[in-house]
This record gives structure tokens, C-alpha cells and sequence, in this order.
């Protein structure tokens, strides 16, 4: 699968151009056409009592806006790059997926969600809201400042947490279309502790065997794509555990299948891919059950 | 019925300016809010010019601009471009997409920096189709 075409979505405060020239080692697998998105949201402009709707203070957002867009187009138009942009004033998660489908984007880059605790308990994250309602894969990306390390190519090294679900397979095809991007791939499960509680170290082991067993065959599928591969097994909190991961193999970004689960069911019992997206240091590309 | 002149541009605000400037001098304004909308239009209608911007949604103005000039049937149609993208910008653009194996194109008639004045560009125009 070719990442052609990716939308950057921003808010400027959280994703800036530095994060999007982190992301030009696509064009070695494929990317040629980057789609700029601002959603000034409602509030900003909407009625207010004795003012109405603040039609000035859209034109301004929007030109501020369009002003940052085109310096960061004519870098872009430069290295010989299709730019386009959309800066709309609505709600985050529909006028991203109208500008996605419009565009029939490869990729979504997004910064995390800004909802509070509370917004999101009510209504949901951005990020949980967009990869539910939209069969295109969605990188969520943390600013360098924050993350402490400088991510030049996030997608040299990925790490790629799985647990066989359909979402996960699909992540592994999706990582077989950017080997000339890619050097290593570290595919990791987290087993639960629960997994091992076999009466003999003969009965656990043979759990951890297997669970490897089943990762090396992902890393022959990767090997075979041209992408060095390396399985890894761990035990406890998958966030905690993939976090952890990521770490010791110095992975650049968190590849994983999101949640095919109800909303309702995440909104109770949480999602890994969700809190990962969320909480995580590094990018985190989320990968849908269900690919356009 | 005047010359039929096409406007490529996705800010409405732009759209309505230039499509007015063009009622009052006399010419027939057709409008496309993207490049892939442009080109169809450029095909079906064959206007006398273009007015194209550039940074815009599906297509920009430079790759539209590149189907107009590589394209026997179309190459003849005027061009005025009229874009917050600088110039130079435009113009290595090209260089970097001819460089990548693309063709030359010529570089267009005029080139316009947004803003401009009303008053301005229909002097333009009248120079570019009369």
C-alpha cells in the first residue's frame, strides 16, 4: 500500500512545519501530495449575545491560517510537491473526514486531542471519534518538545504492537508498503499475567514459545517485504508494556490496529490503542480494521 | 456575449471579486473551485483565459497549469495567474518537476500577488485578450 497522498491536520499550536518535514521520508514510498487542514472551531466565531456571529474575527483565523499554509506550501512547492489546503470553520472530526474523502487521502496526520477529561467522557476523544468513523489509517503525532528526543525520521524504526486482530494484520501490511523507509521493524505482544499462571515453568514458557512462535511468523512476512524484523514478547499492562518496548528498541513510532470495539464499550472499559494514541510519547499510527 | 474568462479559485471572497470585475468590463466569467474543476471546465467551455490560483483543494494551479501547457488543444488558452504564492516559488516548482522527468512548460503571461486591485487587474486582462 502507497502512502500518496497524506492530510495534515493542525491547529499550528501542536503540529508545526518541523513535524511535517519529519514526514517528508515518505516521498521515498510514494508521498507526493500533501493536503493542509485548519478547522477553526465554532466557538471562536459562533453568535454571541450583543455581537453576533464574529464574521471579522473568521477572516482573521482564516488569514492567519492561510498566511502559515503558504509558507510551509511554497517549501513544498519547491521540492517539486502538490499542495493543497482547507480551512474551514465547523466541527474538527466531520470537516477532517469530508476533506479526507474529498481528497481520498492515504494517510491522516493529527495532533492528539485537545478535549478535556470531562469532553472526552461525554463525547469521546477526536482521535477515537475520526479512526471510528473513517477507513483511512491515522498517525497521531506528539510534538518533539514533549516526546525529549528528536524525531527526524519517525518512520525509520517502528514498533508495531500486536495481538493478531484483524486490524493488526492489516497494520502488517500497511508496514510491508514502507520498506524503503523503514530499516527495522520491532513486533512486539504484551502477554497479560494472567496468561502465565500455569502450574510449571515448563507450561509458562511454553505460552511465551508460542506467542513468539506466532510473532516470528509476522517477522517473516516483514522479512520477506525487504524489512528486517525482530519479535518481542512481554508481560503486564499492554500501555505500559508497549511503552516500555518502544523504549528499549529505540522505536521511532507505535504502529497498532485500533479498536474494533463499541463505543460504549471503550467509553467504560477503555481502549489500548486509544490510551496509547493518547498518553504515549511517540507518534502513534493507528491503523482501521477495514482499509479504504 | 464577451470573451468567457475562467476563474480557478477555491476563496469564495476571491471568486466574487474577480467574477465582478469581469460582469463590469464586459466579459462572461465562468468560475471552478479546484483544479480538477478547472480542467473539466477548460475543456468543455475553451475560455479565452485563465485566472488561476494556485494553492487549492484535489489540484493546484501549478499542476493544472502544466495539463494546460503540455496539452496541443489547450496550450494557446491565456493564463494569468493570480496567487498569495510567490513567483519564484512557482517558477522552481516547475524546475523541480521538470527535473523529476516532467516537461518543460513555459512560464505563464502574468503573474499576479493577491492582493490586487480592482482596477489593476482589469487593466490586465484587457492588455492579455483585449
Amino acid at each position: 500500500m502507497e502512502i500518496k497522498k497524506l492530510l495534515f491536520v493542525t491547529k499550528f499550536e501542536e503540529l508545526g512545519f518541523d513535524a511535517l518535514q519529519s514526514l517528508l521520508s515518505l516521498r521515498k514510498a510514494a508521498l507526493d501530495h500533501v493536503v493542509f487542514v485548519n478547522v477553526i472551531e465554532r466557538d471562536k466565531v459562533a453568535m454571541h449575545r450583543g455581537t453576533g456571529y464574529r464574521k471579522q474575527e473568521e477572516i482573521r483565523l482564516r488569514e492567519m491560517a492561510n498566511i502559515r499554509f503558504i509558507d510551509w506550501a511554497e517549501d513544498l512547492y519547491e521540492q517539486g510537491m502538490e499542495v493543497g489546503v482547507y480551512i474551514v470553520v465547523g466541527d474538527l472530526v466531520p470537516e477532517v473526514i469530508k476533506a479526507a474523502q474529498k481528497e481520498e487521502a492515504d494517510l491522516i496526520v493529527i495532533g492528539r486531542s485537545h478535549k478535556s477529561m470531562l469532553e472526552q467522557f461525554y463525547s469521546g476523544s477526536d482521535i477515537t471519534e475520526l479512526i471510528r468513523r473513517i477507513s483511512i489509517p491515522v498517525l497521531v503525532y506528539k510534538p518533539v518538545p514533549e516526546s525529549a528526543f528528536v524525531l527526524e525520521k519517525p518512520f525509520e524504526r517502528p514498533l508495531l504492537a500486536t495481538d493478531w486482530s484483524a486490524a493488526d494484520l492489516r497494520a502488517v501490511e500497511y508496514l510491508k508498503g514502507l520498506t524503503n523507509i523503514t530499516q527495522l521493524i520491532d513486533v512486539v505482544h504484551v502477554a497479560s499475567k494472567k496468561e502465565l499462571t500455569g502450574s510449571s515453568v515448563m507450561e509458562i514458557q511454553k505460552t511465551r514459545k508460542e506467542k513468539r512462535q506466532k510473532l516470528d511468523e509476522i517477522c517473516d512476512i516483514l522479512d520477506a517485504s525487504g524489512t528486517e524484523a525482530r519479535s518481542h514478547v512481554y508481560i503486564g499492562e499492554p500501555v505500559e508494556e508497549i511503552e516500555k518496548a518502544a523504549r528499549e528498541h529505540q522505536a521511532t513510532m507505535i504502529v497498532l490496529g485500533s479498536s474494533a470495539k463499541p463505543a460504549w464499550v471503550e467509553k467504560w472499559i477503555g481502549s489500548i490503542p486509544k490510551e496509547i494514541a493518547e498518553e504515549s510519547i511517540y507518534p502513534t499510527l493507528l491503523i482501521p480494521p477495514e482499509l479504504k | 456575449m464577451g470573451k468567457k474568462v475562467l476563474v480557478v479559485d477555491d476563496d469564495p471572497d476571491v471568486l466574487l471579486f474577480t467574477v465582478t470585475v469581469l460582469e463590469e468590463h464586459g466579459y462572461t466569467p465562468l468560475q471552478a473551485a479546484d483544479g480538477v474543476e478547472g480542467l473539466k471546465m477548460i475543456k468543455k467551455e475553451k475560455p479565452d483565459l485563465v485566472i488561476l490560483d494556485i494553492m487549492m483543494p484535489r489540484q493546484s494551479g501549478i499542476r493544472l497549469y502544466r495539463e494546460l501547457k503540455t496539452d496541443k488543444a489547450l496550450k494557446n488558452i491565456h493564463v494569468i495567474v493570480l496567487s498569495g504564492i510567490a513567483k519564484r516559488t512557482f517558477l522552481r516548482s516547475q524546475k523541480a518537476l521538470t527535473e523529476f522527468g516532467g516537461p518543460e512548460v513555459p512560464e505563464p503571461e502574468i503573474y499576479l500577488e493577491k492582493p490586487v486591485e480592482a482596477e489593476d487587474l482589469a487593466k490586465t486582462i484587457k492588455d492579455v485578450i483585449g
